[in-house]
C-alpha cells in the first residue's frame, strides 16, 4: 500500500520535536478556544495564521507551512473538544457545534454524572477523530488522482459547486449569503491581475497592487468581529460550573456509548465531507439519528449518555471529513477550512491535488499530526479536564483587549503597514454589523480565498474555448458539477416553499 | 432582523456593485494570452451583486414588523475601544510598539471594567514587553521599538 509508505514518512515528519510542540500547542489552545464562549474555531484559528507566522520565521519555507498548518489544524480540531466541556458544565455550549450537547450533557451534570459526560466525549471525539483520518488516509490518494484529470473548466464548475454549497446553508437568508460570496469574490479582484498583469481598482494606491490581504480580512472579521460583539452584547456568565466528580466512566456508559459513538463518527464523518454541512449541523443529525434509533426515546434530553457520545463524535469527525475536499480538491467547504486554505496558500503550498505530489511532507505531514493531536487532546481532556474547565472564569476584562492586541500584532507583523492595521479595525467592525444582522462571514472568506483561482480556471477554459461559455456544459463532468451547484441551491429553496423547517449552518 | 440595517446594506451593496461594474469598463481589455479580458469578472460580478442587492431591497418590503426586543447596548465602551484601536494603529510606527501596546492595553481592560488598576498595569507590562522580547529579540523579527525621537 502506497499509502502506507506516505503516511509514515509524514509520521517521521510530525515527530520531529519542533512539530511536536506545535501540534501540542495547537491543540492546547485549540482547546482553550472551544472551551472559551464567543471565541470560535473560525476566529482562533485567524488570529493565529500571524501569530504563527512569526514563529516560524527561522525555518525554511516549506518546514514553516508543515509547522504552521501543523498547529493550525490543531486548534481546528481541538475546539471540538473543547466545545463539549462547556456545554457540560455551564450549559453554555463553547461552539454551535456542541449545542446539541448540552441537552442531555448539562441534565448528566445536574445529576452528578459530569465526569462520565465530560469522559464519554472525549473518548468519543478520539475514536471519531481516529476514524476520519483513517478514511482521509484511505481516499486522499484515489481522490487527488480523480481531480489531477480536471481541466480547468470541470475545476470552475466544481469551485462553483463549493461556492453554492457554502452560500445555500450559510444563514437565514440565502440572498444575504450569496451577496457575501460576491462581494468576497469582488474583493479578490483588487489588485493586479495575475493573468495580464493589469491593475484592477488600485487607484495609484501602492498598498492595494498586492490585493486586499487575506489574512487581514479574515482576523478583522472574525477575531475582531467577535470581541467587539462582545464588547457591545455584555453577556454574563452567571450560571453555576457544576462539579466535575469522577471521570472514568463505568461500563455501562462505555457500553451503552459505543453504538452512538461509532455511527455518530461515520454519520459526522461523511457530513464533514460534504462542502457546506459542517461540524453543526453533523451533530444535529446524530442526536436525531440516535433518538430514532433508540429503544428510550424518552430518555433523550433528561441525560441520557448517548445524547452526548453521538453528537461529540459526530463533531469531530466532521471536522476530519472537512480536510478531505480541501487537501485533495483545495475546495474548502467551511468557513474554517477556507481560513486553513489561505494560511496555506499563503506559504505558496496550494491545497488542492498536486499537493501531494508537489508537497507530500506537508500533506502527509498534518496527516500523520493529526493522528498524535488526536492522543494528545485524548490525555488533554481527560485527567486535565478540570484544569480547562477553570478557563471558563477568565475574565473577558483581560480577554477582549489581549485579543485586540493580539490580532494587531499578528497582523503588523506579517505585513508591516499601518494601512493594514487599519484594514482590520476597519473590516472588525464591518464583520460585527455584517454578522449581526444575518449576513453570514465565511462565505466573504470562501469567496476571498476562490476569487483568484475561480477567475483563472475560467479565463482558462475560455480561452481554450475561445470565449464560449457553453465550454462549461458541454464537459460531462463538468455539467454534472454545475447541475449538483444548481440542485443545492434550489432544493432547499424548493423545501422553504413547501414550509419545510430547513437545517441551516449557523457559524460553519 | 432590522429590517433598516437591511435596506441600507441593500442600497449600500447595491452602489458597490455598480461601482465595480463602471471601474471595470475603464480597465483595459486588452486580453494578451487569455481570450477574456481583467474586465469581464469583476463586471459580471459586479452585476449579481447589483441583482441581489434588489432582490434583497424587495424582499425587505416583505419583512414582518421588526420586532421591539432590542438590547441595550455599550456602545461607549465599545466606542472608547475602538478610537482607541485606531490611535493605537496610528502611532505604533511613531511612538513603538512597547509603549503604544502598553497603554492601549491599559485603557482596553478599564474600559471594559474599572478597578483593579494594578493588575491592568503589570498584565499589559508583561503583554507588551514580553511580545517585543521574544518576537524582536528571540525570532528576529521587526517592529518599531521606542519613539523615534528616542534615538
Amino acid at each position: 500500500m502506497e499509502a502506507i509508505t506516505f503516511l509514515f514518512d509524514g509520521f517521521q515528519t510530525a515527530l520531529q520535536p519542533h512539530n511536536l510542540l506545535f501540534a501540542f500547542i495547537g491543540v492546547l489552545i485549540g482547546t482553550a478556544v472551544g472551551v472559551l464562549p464567543g471565541i470560535g474555531p473560525m476566529s482562533g484559528v485567524a488570529l493565529l495564521i500571524p501569530v504563527t507566522a512569526s514563529m516560524t520565521t527561522g525555518l525554511d519555507p516549506a518546514q514553516a507551512a508543515t509547522s504552521s498548518i501543523i498547529l493550525l489544524a490543531g486548534v481546528y480540531y481541538g475546539a471540538m473538544y473543547g466545545g463539549s466541556t462547556t456545554s457540560i458544565l455551564l450549559n453554555t455550549p463553547g461552539e454551535s457545534s456542541s449545542v446539541v450537547t448540552t441537552l442531555d450533557g448539562y441534565q448528566m451534570a445536574k445529576q452528578g454524572r459530569a465526569g462520565s459526560a465530560l469522559a464519554i466525549a472525549a473518548i468519543g471525539s478520539f475514536v471519531a477523530g481516529i476514524v476520519s483520518l483513517i478514511a482521509l488516509v484511505l481516499l486522499a490518494q484515489p481522490l487527488s488522482n480523480l481531480a489531477l484529470k480536471f481541466g480547468p473548466a470541470e475545476y470552475f464548475s466544481l469551485m462553483l459547486l463549493g461556492l453554492a454549497a457554502v452560500s445555500g446553508l450559510a444563514g437565514n437568508s440565502m440572498t444575504k449569503a450569496w451577496m457575501m460570496t460576491v462581494f468576497g469574490l469582488l474583493l479578490s479582484t483588487i489588485g493586479l491581475d495575475s493573468v495580464s498583469g493589469v491593475a484592477r481598482f488600485t487607484y495609484d494606491i501602492s498598498v492595494l497592487y498586492g490585493g486586499l490581504e487575506f489574512l487581514t480580512v479574515a482576523v478583522g472579521l472574525f477575531a475582531l468581529g467577535e470581541v467587539f460583539k462582545a464588547i457591545l452584547h455584555k453577556e454574563k456568565n452567571d450560571g453555576e460550573i457544576a462539579k466535575i466528580g469522577r471521570i472514568i466512566p463505568s461500563k455501562e456508559d462505555l457500553k451503552e456509548s459505543a453504538g452512538p459513538i461509532a455511527r455518530g463518527s461515520l454519520l459526522g464523518f461523511f457530513v464533514g465531507v460534504l462542502p457546506g454541512a459542517g461540524a453543526t449541523l453533523a451533530s444535529f443529525f446524530s442526536y436525531i439519528v440516535e433518538k430514532k434509533l433508540s429503544q428510550t426515546p424518552e430518555k433523550f434530553g433528561k441525560g441520557t449518555i448517548a445524547g452526548v457520545a453521538a453528537p461529540e463524535s459526530a463533531n469531530n469527525a466532521a471536522s476530519g471529513g472537512a480536510m478531505i475536499p480541501l487537501l485533495t480538491l483545495g475546495i474548502p467547504g467551511s468557513g474554517t477550512t477556507a481560513i486553513l486554505m489561505g494560511a496555506l496558500i499563503m506559504y505558496n503550498v496550494q491545497p488542492g491535488p498536486l499537493l501531494f505530489d508537489e508537497h507530500p511532507d506537508v500533506a502527509w505531514g498534518l496527516i500523520a499530526s493529526m493522528f498524535i493531536g488526536n492522543i494528545m487532546l485524548l490525555i488533554l481532556n481527560m485527567p486535565l479536564v478540570k484544569i480547562f474547565a477553570k478557563i471558563i472564569e477568565t475574565p473577558s476584562k483581560y480577554l477582549l483587549p489581549l485579543i485586540i492586541a493580539i490580532s494587531i500584532f499578528g497582523v503588523y507583523a506579517v505585513q508591516v503597514t499601518t494601512f493594514d492595521v487599519l484594514l482590520l479595525i476597519a473590516f472588525g467592525v464591518f464583520g460585527y454589523l455584517l454578522s449581526s444582522h444575518d449576513f453570514p462571514l465565511a462565505p466573504l472568506v470562501l469567496g476571498l480565498v476562490l476569487g483568484p483561482m475561480i477567475e483563472n480556471n475560467m479565463r482558462r477554459a475560455l480561452t481554450s474555448s475561445n470565449g464560449d461559455f457553453m465550454i462549461f456544459f458541454e464537459k460531462p463532468i463538468s455539467l454534472v458539477l454545475i447541475i449538483a451547484a444548481v440542485l443545492w441551491v434550489l432544493v432547499p429553496l424548493f423545501m422553504k416553499l413547501k414550509g419545510k423547517n430547513v437545517v441551516i449552518n449557523e457559524d460553519m | 432582523m432590522s429590517k433598516t440595517f437591511d435596506r441600507f446594506a441593500a442600497v449600500a451593496f447595491l452602489a458597490i456593485g455598480v461601482l465595480f461594474m463602471l471601474e471595470s469598463l475603464r480597465i483595459s481589455k486588452s486580453a494578451y494570452g487569455s481570450a477574456v479580458g481583467p474586465n469581464v469578472f469583476p463586471f459580471l460580478l459586479g452585476l449579481v451583486l447589483a441583482l441581489l442587492s434588489i432582490k434583497l431591497l424587495l424582499e425587505t418590503l416583505r419583512y414582518d414588523v421588526a420586532n421591539t426586543s432590542r438590547r441595550e447596548l455599550q456602545y461607549k465602551k465599545f466606542f472608547v475601544i475602538l478610537i482607541s484601536s485606531i490611535l493605537y494603529a496610528m502611532l505604533l510606527e511613531h511612538v513603538g510598539y512597547i509603549i503604544t501596546t502598553f497603554l492601549f492595553l491599559i485603557i482596553g481592560f478599564q474600559t471594559i471594567q474599572r478597578g483593579d488598576i494594578w493588575k491592568s498595569i503589570i498584565i499589559s507590562a508583561c503583554f507588551s514587553f514580553g511580545v517585543y522580547v521574544v518576537y524582536v529579540k528571540l525570532l528576529q523579527g521587526t517592529l518599531p521599538s521606542w519613539p523615534v525621537w528616542f534615538s
